[in-house]
């Protein structure tokens, strides 16, 4: 019955010796860091409980970052390339939001002039707790290429606190997915149970 | 030297004029634009107008230079005459009528102001006036809108620029030939090498043949320059002076307390220029008190510092140095323990140092500077400072100059020293050194000696002294020094006190070299470090002592020596402690000048780094020491002051000082004594690093390095060190 | 058509010699924890830091060149870890990979190392090479005027 499922010049494949002997290798974790969690090393039960909860906790918020729509300038066209079916965001689960009070990212994609800058603080502040911010671009890292004009703020940093820095003019899309990526790993280290425990 | 007898006279000397003619003359009846005013007859309508309130653009007119008439500027309407009349030289007459704000003279200011426009470059934006420019001011004013100027036909004139010297940078396209450097330097800095030459357009202002500007006054042709030909090469393209901020404060680098503003930017300071004092340093301040504040941006003690056990000095944690220094404190005895102040210090942190070694129950707190401790030492005031005043210069129609320099030791006093000069027939007399000073005098050796003759009334000049109706004797601290320095200054009391018979002057003055001397000797310190010597000290507080008057071999061999201050020079070298402390421009603080004169100096910026201000230093090694000193802040302190010597709090007075004829009593007063009295500071490349700060400081050892140049060939043709 | 594409069997095919290739349900199941996908492909090659570069026409364009990371990694792969030679040919930069085409090397060029900057102990802090506005004393400096 197997045999006859196997249909014939399906595909082949070759394999090299000793492919096997890395996959499988000993080098693998083993316990309770086989769930890729960075928190390895308790010192007491109620820490380890802790520990659990704060995986279980940043797995739920990595997994689904809400950003807030928040281009400004040619960041922005990137911003929707991220969106677009190439590099899709939605399979991360980053869907955009509109209202900032919904948003637990926010993305500073463009050029923050003297003017928005006290709208963009005003949202930021709006966001409900647990948010990050990614700064896209050059111009949201440190003013770009319009450093030195009178009106832009030199960097999103000026206003608010900024997680990632996503560098390029305009970064790729590909760059911007591998920034959300980096604000990934940077929630699945976050501790706020065992601080609060210690504290 | 020919006697430029010029122009105005001083008021100062105005009013000796007028007072000694038997009756005051009578005042002169002017209206300026309606308004009578009685002056009086040998004022010129200008200054008439300035007493009205009246201010008349000027260019070239200086009140304390002599008078030109070449701008133009001031031109006035007087009622009979028909052309303009240019108020600055034109003396008032009984019944002038003048009108300042005529359309006449509105046409004619526009006329000479555009005339002066035509040949001036567009540099505004590169230049360093702009913003405190005369003529910028002036022709938004008093200029029309409009010029007449084809440049594309016409064109402007340009002029090469001068090299004089690595203080100074000059711009002489922008020169509107106000002569005003002219006279400053012909006048004020004794400096003739700096004049016009050619006429018409082709006039160009220099030195004709290019030489470093050899003057320790010349800083003040930037002062001076109403437009941006000659500037400060250290502050070129610094700043702008709507972004500084102004602080005034006084000046330590030399002993005469001259007023100075403080140029500040964000916490760092960008320059220094003179502040008026009319009993002071009127307008002018010396080249090391405005050109070594760059001094103080390097070798700075940013951390404290503490002696390792390998011998090497290691940046340490305040707590550490207080508490390792409050130990040592607590554990030697009153007689092993000593103190030695320099002379940059300020009177607050003097009076805590004394303060906390009076607490340990010890007296041995010591300047650097010495001053005998006959004829009352420095217990009698009147022994240590300059009694007469500075400003009292003006009015000496004799100086003996005993040891001392002033023109590197004092510039501001030399200045006026040789106003006096130019237009009182004031004869002077100079025991030390033959150094050129800015005005001609009789030279009457270098040894003490001549003291005797003088006082013996042997010789030309003693007679001349004898008779004078206001004599005067500035000595030098320098040259009292030890027992002849004791004898020298018994000598010149007696002197003294023969001729201030009947007269109202006291005739002697000593001029200090350090701004800090007189302070400290108010507040109760010993001169000299000669009592160090006696016994071995084993615990030592260097207060900003960097001369080099202590060092090892004077203290036990296990001392422990605290330095505070802020440069890195001779006395952190040898500490085993560093506390950072603040200079100058960074604390407030009371300085007493070499007239008794206490000021009040405000900071600019903050201390660098850990640094501290000194005397919050002293009250917390007193704190840890187990002995808290009684004061928490300023007021406190000042308080404190106060209750010592009450002068110290009545900022810019000077006290009367008595007790002369007690101190005379007290003198020692000997045989012959020959020693040579000639001071240390004789020619200009000497007088550029004399202190802590300006040994740190490029500008000055550029120029010290262009004086000695100069010095050996004036005429070299490499440019005048810019670089080191 | 034929019954089997019909019905879908020869899909169900398929997935059993993907199985067989693997080596196995548990290792299909490991590999779906560490790659969310499960597939074959040829390997194209290795590189030194253990990764697996691998290759199937069969996927469309994109999605037919992958990398396969080590097991010491587990789950924190990072694309920042593929050495730049790999990098052109993983994203279809270049056609041939370096065990066809040796990549250009410079001899200045350093040690590829993953992008680090989100470890607060290992990531790069800018700091400033300016000489500072007020310069201190080092004890046995003389004043330097250059």
């Amino acid at each position: 019955m197997l045999s006859a499922l196997r249909t014939a010049g399906a595909f082949t494949t070759r394999r090299f010796a000793g492919t096997q002997a890395i996959a499988g290798s000993s080098e693998a974790p083993k316990g309770i860091a086989t769930t890729g969690t960075p928190f390895l090393n308790p010192s007491s039960k109620a820490e380890y409980a802790l520990a659990r909860l704060d995986d279980v906790m940043n797995l739920a918020q990595r997994g689904s970052i809400w950003p807030l729509t928040f281009g400004l300038a040619c960041c922005a066209v990137e911003m929707m390339h991220f969106a677009a079916p190439r590099y899709d965001m939605d399979r991360y689960g980053v869907v955009f939001r509109a209202s900032p009070r919904q948003a637990d990212l926010i993305f500073v994609a463009g050029t923050v002039t003297n003017k928005m800058a006290p709208a963009l603080r005003r949202i930021y502040d709006q966001m409900p707790e647990a948010k990050w911010v990614i700064s896209m671009g050059s111009c949201a890292n440190g003013g770009g290429y319009y450093h030195y004009a009178y009106s832009v703020l030199r960097g999103a940093d000026r206003v608010i606190p900024v997680d990632i820095y996503v560098p390029g003019c305009p970064p790729t899309a590909e760059a911007l997915l591998y920034g959300v990526l980096q604000l990934q790993k940077k929630i699945k280290r976050k501790r706020e149970a065992q601080l609060w425990y210690r504290r | 030297m020919q006697r430029i007898v010029r122009g105005v006279a001083t008021k100062a000397q105005q009013q000796r004029q007028l007072s000694a003619a038997a009756n005051a003359p009578k005042k002169v009846e002017v209206f300026i634009d309606g308004k009578k005013i009685l002056v009086d007859p040998g004022m010129t309508i200008l200054q008439a107008c300035a007493l009205v309130g009246v201010d008349i653009p000027r260019f070239c007119y200086h009140d304390r230079l002599s008078i030109a008439g070449n701008c133009r500027m001031c031109l006035v309407e007087v009622e009979k005459s028909v052309k303009p009349v240019a108020s600055c030289a034109m003396p008032v007459m009984n019944g002038m009528k003048v009108k300042t704000n005529s359309d006449f003279v509105r046409k004619a200011r526009e006329g000479v102001m555009e005339f002066m426009l035509n040949n001036h470059p567009l540099d505004c934006p590169i230049c360093d006036q702009g913003g405190e420019c005369d003529l910028q001011d002036q022709a938004v004013a008093f200029g029309s809108d409009r010029g007449r100027l084809q440049s594309r036909l016409d064109g402007k004139r340009a002029v090469e620029d001068k090299d004089i010297g690595p203080l100074v940078k000059t711009v002489m396209t922008r020169c509107i030939q106000c002569t005003r450097c002219v006279r400053f330097a012909n006048e004020v800095a004794a400096f003739p090498d700096f004049g016009t030459t050619g006429r018409g357009q082709d006039l160009q202002i220099g030195t004709y043949v290019e030489k470093f500007f050899a003057s320790e006054m010349s800083g003040n042709i930037i002062d001076i320059c109403p437009v941006g030909a000659l500037t400060s090469k250290q502050y070129a393209f610094v700043a702008r002076p709507w972004e500084t901020r102004k602080t005034e404060s006084v000046d330590v680098l030399d002993a005469t307390g001259s007023n100075i503003v403080l140029t500040h930017r964000t916490g760092e300071l960008l320059r220094v220029i003179p502040k008026i004092n009319d009993d002071i340093n009127e307008e002018w301040i010396g080249d090391q008190s405005r050109f070594a504040v760059d001094g103080l941006k390097v070798q700075r003690l940013l951390t404290p510092m503490i002696r390792g056990a390998d011998g090497q000095l290691k940046p340490a944690s305040w707590e550490e140095a207080l508490f390792t220094v409050a130990a040592k404190l607590r554990e030697t005895s009153a007689e092993q323990k000593a103190a030695v102040v320099g002379g940059l210090n300020d009177v607050e942190s003097l009076v805590a140092l004394k303060d906390l070694f009076n607490r340990f129950n010890s007296e041995n707190v010591m300047t650097e500077e010495e001053f005998p401790e006959t004829s009352g030492g420095s217990d009698i005031r009147a022994n240590y400072i300059f009694n007469d005043g500075i400003a009292n210069v003006e009015n000496a129609d004799a100086i003996l100059l005993v040891g001392t320099n002033p023109r590197f030791e004092a510039p501001t006093l030399n200045a006026r020293i040789r106003k006096s000069f130019l237009y009182s027939d004031v004869q002077i007399g100079v025991i030390g050194s033959e150094s050129e000073l800015n005005y001609d005098y009789d030279y009457l050796g270098a040894s003490a000696k001549a003291i005797d003759d003088v006082l013996s009334g042997k010789g030309e000049f003693a007679k001349t002294f004898a008779n004078a109706k206001q004599p005067l004797i500035i000595v030098g601290a320098q040259a009292l020094k030890g027992e002849a320095g004791a004898a020298i200054l018994g000598k010149l009391q007696q002197l003294a006190d023969k001729l201030s018979a009947g007269k109202n002057v006291q005739v002697l003055n000593v001029l200090q070299r350090w701004a800090g001397q007189t302070g400290a000797l108010d507040v109760g310190y010993k001169a000299g470090t000669a009592a160090l010597r006696k016994t071995p000290v084993k615990f030592l507080y260097l207060l900003g002592a960097d001369e080099g008057k202590v060092n090892k071999s004077n203290l036990d061999p296990q001392a422990f020596i605290v330095y505070q201050g802020h440069h890195g020079d001779a006395g952190a070298q040898i500490a085993d402690v560093i506390f950072p402390g603040a200079a100058y421009t960074e604390k407030d603080g009371t300085y007493v000048n070499t007239e008794g004169r206490s000021q009040r100096g405000y900071p600019a910026v903050s201390p660098p780094g850990e640094a501290r201000v000194d005397w919050k230093i002293i009250r917390a090694v007193s704190e840890v020491a187990g002995k808290s000193l009684p004061y928490n802040d300023l007021k406190e302190i000042r308080q404190r002051l106060n209750e010592i010597a009450p002068h110290l709090a009545r900022y810019r007075d000077i006290e009367p000082s008595p007790f002369i004829k007690q101190a005379l009593q007290l003198a020692q007063t000997s045989g012959s004594i020959d020693v040579d009295v000639s001071p240390a500071l004789r020619e200009l490349a000497d007088y550029y690093q004399t202190n802590v700060i300006s040994r740190n400081s490029r500008s000055m050892a550029q120029a010290k390095k262009a004086a000695l140049e100069n010095k050996e060939n004036p005429y070299a043709e490499a440019p005048i060190h810019a670089r080191l | 058509m034929s019954l089997k594409a019909w019905l879908g069997i020869d899909k169900l095919q398929k997935f059993q010699q993907i199985v067989k290739e693997i080596g196995g349900v548990r290792a299909v199941l490991r590999k779906r924890y560490l790659m969310d996908v499960t597939r074959v492909g040829t390997l194209v090659g290795n590189d030194k830091y253990g990764n697996r570069y691998y290759e199937n026409n069969e996927y469309f364009v994109p999605r037919n060149r992958w990398v396969e990371f080590p097991d010491k990694v587990w789950l924190d792969y990072d694309a920042s870890q593929v050495p730049p030679e790999w990098h052109s040919w993983l994203h279809h930069i270049t056609d041939s990979p370096p065990t066809v085409q040796e990549p250009l090397t410079q001899k200045f060029s350093l040690d590829h190392k993953e992008n680090t900057s989100i470890y607060a102990d290992k990531k790069y802090i800018p700091y400033s090479t300016t000489r500072t506005k007020v310069q201190a004393w080092t004890p046995g400096q003389k004043p330097n005027f250059d």
